[in-house]
């Protein structure tokens, strides 16, 4: 059975929402505090100590919570580590100093959206909304692209099963790949796994006329 | 109070910025004179300072809001009470950012916003168009056609009416928009006819709201529709003064969305009413327009009042959190978002150029600017419909 592709729905209302900051304190990204909290979202400011290159990460919830780095800190050493449950989450640049190998750090971590020091009110909506509907956009292309090539990866399936259709049941290659289409909607199963069960249990097809006619697999 | 002879009262200058001319100055003239009575209000309450209110005009011209809104803030003024469309307000914002300044804003506005440097006296959405909506379904069906001057207050109005239209199993049939000040109706009007939806929502403003009442009365007349009964225009922008210049022939039976209408039976907007008249008696009508702005300079007096000086940052803390007894009932400035707590209202026009108040809120509805308490996490969905991978 096909897949279906439905672009994710645009979030535009982010109450309930939890912020993680990972920025000095300072007066500099004070304003992102009270305007997130305007917004419904609550703060957690995660501690950097002095010198150190390794932060703590609380546990995420990955529904809700956004995570805003300050592209001055050293952000791969600070965040090495967090690389991976960072990819759950979107995640929104602070941009201080705007130069390439800051900005490759904070695209490197995964930013969808950039806010410049010292952040403006009025530019925080904005930055979420970029920010958590380009991450939910982005991980939607993600999955279809996995799907996508986990289905190319077993068109070699499709192909025996074709085959071993046209030489049991007579048909040219179209007949045989209509048939098999045909069944395994039929069947509700994707044609990869509907052939995969064919190939390995020849299971039958609405071409043989046995009186019970099986239409999946085993 | 009386003051020691010889004693010279503070006196603080004040910027009044509204468009008294072009084509939405019915309203702002309106917004200027429900300030100016307030600031002469207080100047004549013997207190220790003076306001002396620096009125300018710009004519509707983005550019000249920007320039004097500049030349106040350059020249010393810490405050204006202005703007009307969101689109003026956006202009100035930055200005008043530079230069710390705090402008009033005394309008309904389509949310979104929430600049530091900026009160809101006039109604969030959850405070207009959201009880409209729910007004209208109940009342007329789910099948709205929008219309709107082309600008950011139809734009988000008719996405707000959309998606809580939608939710509720309704539909928008068409939206309309026109440019500020257009008057070429005719297609408009007779796509609404066509259509019949359950009703019309207008985000008109100006002359061209004025002429659309007046032409899309005519319209039905002349095909035999009871227009306010069979296809009602309800909007959240229709106020008083407004009423008087769409003309006797089709001023009834509008329906408005609004935080303030003169008809109001209580006394302090009794006394508001009667004091506009005669200080105005060339327009002597008031409208929430004119409530707002008067709401403003009348918190900024009590403000100054308290701290004794119209530092910006000491203003906003004693205006944060005060409640005041306002023609409309009880209002208060809310502490975290600047806008007002106000009370929703629907008004029904009748001859006269008054309002029938057919629904209030008990009590002031906290503002919620940016829908976190009032609107759906989700945008309407794509109208592009749905994919699906076949195999």
């Amino acid at each position: 059975m096909g897949g279906q592709l439905m672009a994710p729905r645009i979030v535009q209302n982010f109450r309930g929402g939890r912020a993680v900051i990972f920025a000095p304190d300072g007066g500099i990204v004070d304003v992102l505090d009270t305007t997130l909290n305007k917004l419904g979202i609550s703060v957690e400011r995660q501690r950097i100590p002095e010198g150190q290159s390794i932060v703590a990460m609380p546990a995420l919830q990955v529904e809700t919570d956004i995570i805003f780095v300050d592209g001055d800190l050293d952000v791969t050493a600070c965040l090495n580590g967090h690389l991976t449950v960072l990819r759950s989450v979107p995640i929104i640049g602070l941009v201080g100093i705007e130069t390439p190998g800051r900005l490759k750090a904070l695209m490197n971590l995964g930013a969808s959206a950039l806010l410049r020091k010292p952040v403006h009110s009025g530019a925080i909506y904005t930055a979420l909304f970029l920010g958590i509907n380009s991450f939910m956009a982005r991980r939607d292309l993600e999955c279809q692209l996995e799907e996508h090539q986990r289905r190319r990866s077993r068109r070699r399936i499709v192909v025996k099963a074709i085959i071993i259709l046209m030489q049991q049941g007579g048909l040219d290659d179209e007949e045989a790949y209509a048939q098999l289409r045909r069944d395994s909607m039929r069947a509700r199963r994707s044609l990869e796994d509907y052939c995969e069960d064919y190939v390995n249990c020849r299971s039958t097809t609405t071409l043989d006329q046995s009186p019970t006619r099986i239409i999946a697999g085993p | 109070m009386f003051l020691a002879v010889g004693m010279v009262k503070n006196r603080f200058r004040v910027g009044l910025m509204f468009s008294t001319t072009g084509p939405y100055s019915i309203i702002a003239d309106s917004m200027l004179n429900g300030a100016l009575l307030a600031l002469e209000e207080i100047n004549r309450s013997g207190g220790e300072f003076n306001f002396d209110p620096v009125v300018v005009d710009p004519g509707g011209s983005l550019q000249n809001y920007s320039l004097h809104s500049a030349e106040l803030l350059k020249s010393g003024v810490r405050h204006v009470i202005g703007c009307y469309t969101s689109s003026s307000r956006k202009e100035v914002i930055p200005c008043f950012e530079k230069y710390d300044g705090l402008l009033w804003y005394p309008s309904h506005y389509e949310g979104f916003e929430s600049s530091t440097n900026v009160i809101y006296t006039g109604a969030a959405p959850n405070q207009h168009i959201l009880p409209l909506i729910d007004h209208l379904v109940t009342n007329f069906g789910p099948h709205a056609f929008c219309i709107g001057s082309n600008y950011i207050w139809a734009w988000e109005n008719n996405r707000i009416l959309r998606e809580t239209i939608m939710a509720q199993g309704g539909s928008v049939l068409a939206e309309r928009y026109l440019a500020i000040g257009d008057t070429e109706l005719d297609q408009m009007i007779d796509a609404i006819l066509d259509a019949r939806p359950s009703f019309v929502f207008s985000s008109l403003i100006g002359v061209s709201a004025y002429l659309f009442f007046r032409k899309f009365r005519a319209a039905c007349l002349s095909r035999g529709i009871d227009q306010p009964n069979q296809i009602p225009v309800a909007s959240c922008n229709l106020s008083e003064p407004e009423l008087a210049e769409i003309g006797e022939d089709a001023v009834d039976g509008h329906l408005s969305s609004s935080v303030y209408f003169s008809s109001l039976r209580n006394n302090c907007n009794k006394a508001f009413v009667a004091n506009y008249a005669k200080r105005f008696p060339d327009r002597p009508l008031t409208s929430a327009d004119a409530e707002a702005s008067y709401i403003a300079a009348k918190l900024l007096g009590a403000a100054v009042s308290t701290v004794k000086t119209d530092e910006v940052g000491a203003v906003k803390v004693a205006v944060a959190g005060r409640w005041f007894e306002a023609p409309q009932g009880h209002v208060m400035i809310d502490p975290a978002t600047m806008h007002s707590h106000l009370t929703p209202r629907i008004g029904r026009s009748k001859r006269g150029a008054t309002f029938d108040v057919i629904m209030e809120e008990k009590t002031p509805i906290p503002p919620d600017p940016y829908l976190v308490r009032s609107g759906p996490r989700y945008g309407a969905p794509s109208s592009r419909g749905h994919l699906w991978v076949a195999s």
